[in-house]
């Protein structure tokens, strides 16, 4: 169907050009010189950078134990985080959708709010949570469930608890949109013609959510698989993740090409990742 | 298993993580009413000393300061381009609309620590690292996609025939956008200028990376000190403030606005 447009074309472009300029500038640009400067080099103890063509930095990431084992952690610590958002989320997304009537908005609003708070003000809750004198540990005491205070900062347990709540947000919005597309009367219909509860979920209801749970899934692994602030202060220098270390290098050592070249890694994950999400939604897709 | 019973376990459930993704923020907000220099539950005593120094505190000060300056500043650009473009895009339904969607909402699903790393260097070579313009050409960037999404969903749910109605009775372009198309558009400019304000006054993984030392916002002290020096009870005493307001920002912009409507 061809849309009639209310406005012209030359209007249009004009319109949309500045805010296209920027983001193209701005945001897209960058993404191309980092490509290229992952193949520079640094002037050994200055912030000199030499062009060029290089595979150093590359090497350095394979040849290092250090980076790969940082690596790892980051990639199992942001599967773990995923399957932990997706389990969390989908009963709360349901809910929200299926029963919350007037509250719907607001309790949307009190969903995002870790979103707009950004990744700092939670986490220094999240420390006074989680600290050995913190509000759990504390309340297990006071209970007389514990003698000694668990260890929940500086830990995998801390930096998943933080990301988790971090990135939930992530997953819940597009859950809702999807579950709100599905309608009511196929999980009735499905019962009536005798399936079970756990067979309308397998066979109805996920295949349904799918496209939402793959986006959400991809959102909350991309994001935990860059975090750096979260693991950085909940870990407190004992959780080494793959983004810690490229901010290290950019921010502190100042070595932007090997930054650089760390970046690269982590967008070629993300690459992978959103690739198995397209493999994952169109192999199901067919199925159904 | 009666359905009652199976709802009330979903219910329970539900609540449960609810609680879970607010704790940190009540845990915030409680921690900054402890008297005692390191929070601890069950508090020793209740005071409100942490907001007195907060006051008091000349360096916290100007960078919120700082941080309310870059948030203005960054969400009326970030508002105003955005509003233009959306407002090209559902009206002029160009064929290039879908590809200038993905464009303005990239910054919400590529990585932002790596793009940060890039403007660095980049910044660095231009020489406006550490600059007022190069910090407020960043929070557009990362405050453009809530802004544009806002926008777009705000002009498609405007009736075009409404702005068609009044140019057959002979307004004016001008007076078509001043009377009828912002009027109704003020619930979205509204909603996006409250999130956008709020995603670049909280940011720190961008500033943090390309502040530079002449413009440490709030999140960025706290970010750095956090790390050195460990919880400053006074930064907790202002984060409660901050989660507060934007709590407050998101009931009342639910209540006025459906804030959560567009997002």
């Amino acid at each position: 169907m061809k849309q009639t447009p209310d406005i012209k074309p030359t209007a249009t472009a004009l319109l949309v050009a500045p805010a296209a300029i920027l983001m193209f500038g701005v945001f897209v640009l960058p993404f191309l010189f980092l490509v290229v400067l992952s193949f520079w080099s640094q002037v050994p103890g200055s912030v000199g950078i030499v062009p060029g063509f290089t595979l150093a930095n590359y090497a350095r990431i394979i040849g290092d134990g250090y980076y790969l084992g940082g690596l790892w952690t980051t990639l199992w610590l942001s599967g773990l985080v995923t399957l932990l958002c997706l389990v969390l989320a989908l009963p709360l997304a349901r809910w929200i959708v299926l029963y919350a009537k007037r509250s719907k908005g607001l309790l949307i609003g009190l969903c995002i709010l870790p979103l707009v708070c950004g990744a700092l003000l939670p986490t220094l809750g999240l420390v006074n949570l989680l600290s050995p004198l913190g509000f759990i540990n504390g309340a297990l005491k006071s209970m007389g469930l514990i003698k000694t205070s668990l260890p929940l900062l500086g830990n995998i347990a801390g930096v998943s608890i933080g990301l988790v709540q971090a990135f939930l947000p992530l997953m819940i919005l597009p859950l809702i949109s999807t579950i709100e597309r599905i309608p009511h009367d196929y999980e009735k219909a499905a019962m009536s013609l005798g399936a079970t509860r756990l067979v309308v979920w397998r066979r109805v209801l996920l295949p349904l959510m799918l496209p939402g749970i793959v986006a959400g899934s991809l959102l909350v692994f991309c994001a935990s698989l860059t975090a750096f602030v979260t693991p950085q202060i909940l870990g407190q220098g004992k959780v080494v993740t793959f983004a810690s270390l490229a901010y290290q290098q950019a921010a502190m050592v100042l070595d932007w090409p090997f930054a650089s070249a760390l970046g690269m890694v982590m967008l070629l994950f993300l690459a992978l990742a959103g690739l198995l999400g397209a493999l994952v939604s169109r192999g199901l897709g067919r199925r159904t | 298993m009666t359905s009652r019973f199976s709802k009330a376990m979903l219910l329970a459930a539900v609540l449960a993580i609810l609680l879970f993704l607010l704790a940190p923020i009540l845990v915030l907000i409680l921690s900054a009413f402890d008297s005692g220099n390191v929070f601890r539950f069950p508090p020793r005593g209740l005071s409100l000393r942490w907001f007195e120094a907060a006051f008091n505190h000349s360096e916290y000060r100007s960078s919120l300061w700082i941080s309310t300056v870059l948030g203005l500043l960054s969400t009326a650009i970030a508002v105003g381009l955005a509003s233009l473009a959306a407002f090209g895009l559902v009206r002029g339904k160009p064929s290039y609309r879908l590809a200038m969607e993905v464009l303005l909402l990239a910054p919400l699903t590529l990585p932002l620590v790596v793009w940060a790393i890039a403007l660095l260097s980049i910044y660095a070579q231009l020489g406006i690292n550490g600059t007022l313009p190069g910090l407020i050409l960043a929070h557009v960037t990362i405050t453009m996609p809530f802004a544009a999404r806002i926008m777009i969903a705000t002009f498609g749910e405007i009736d075009p025939n409404l702005e068609a109605a009044a140019k057959s009775l002979g307004a004016s372009p001008w007076q078509v956008v001043r009377r009828i198309t912002l009027p109704l558009a003020l619930p979205g400019l509204l909603s996006s200028t409250a999130i956008a304000f709020l995603v670049s006054f909280n940011d720190v993984v961008v500033t943090t990376l390309i502040a530079g030392a002449g413009w440490i916002t709030f999140p960025v002290r706290t970010f750095s000190r956090l790390r050195t020096e460990g919880i400053d009870p006074t930064t907790i005493a202002i984060g409660a403030m901050i989660v507060a307001f934007t709590i407050l920002v998101i009931v009342f912009g639910q209540r006025l606005f459906q804030l959560s409507r567009r997002l």
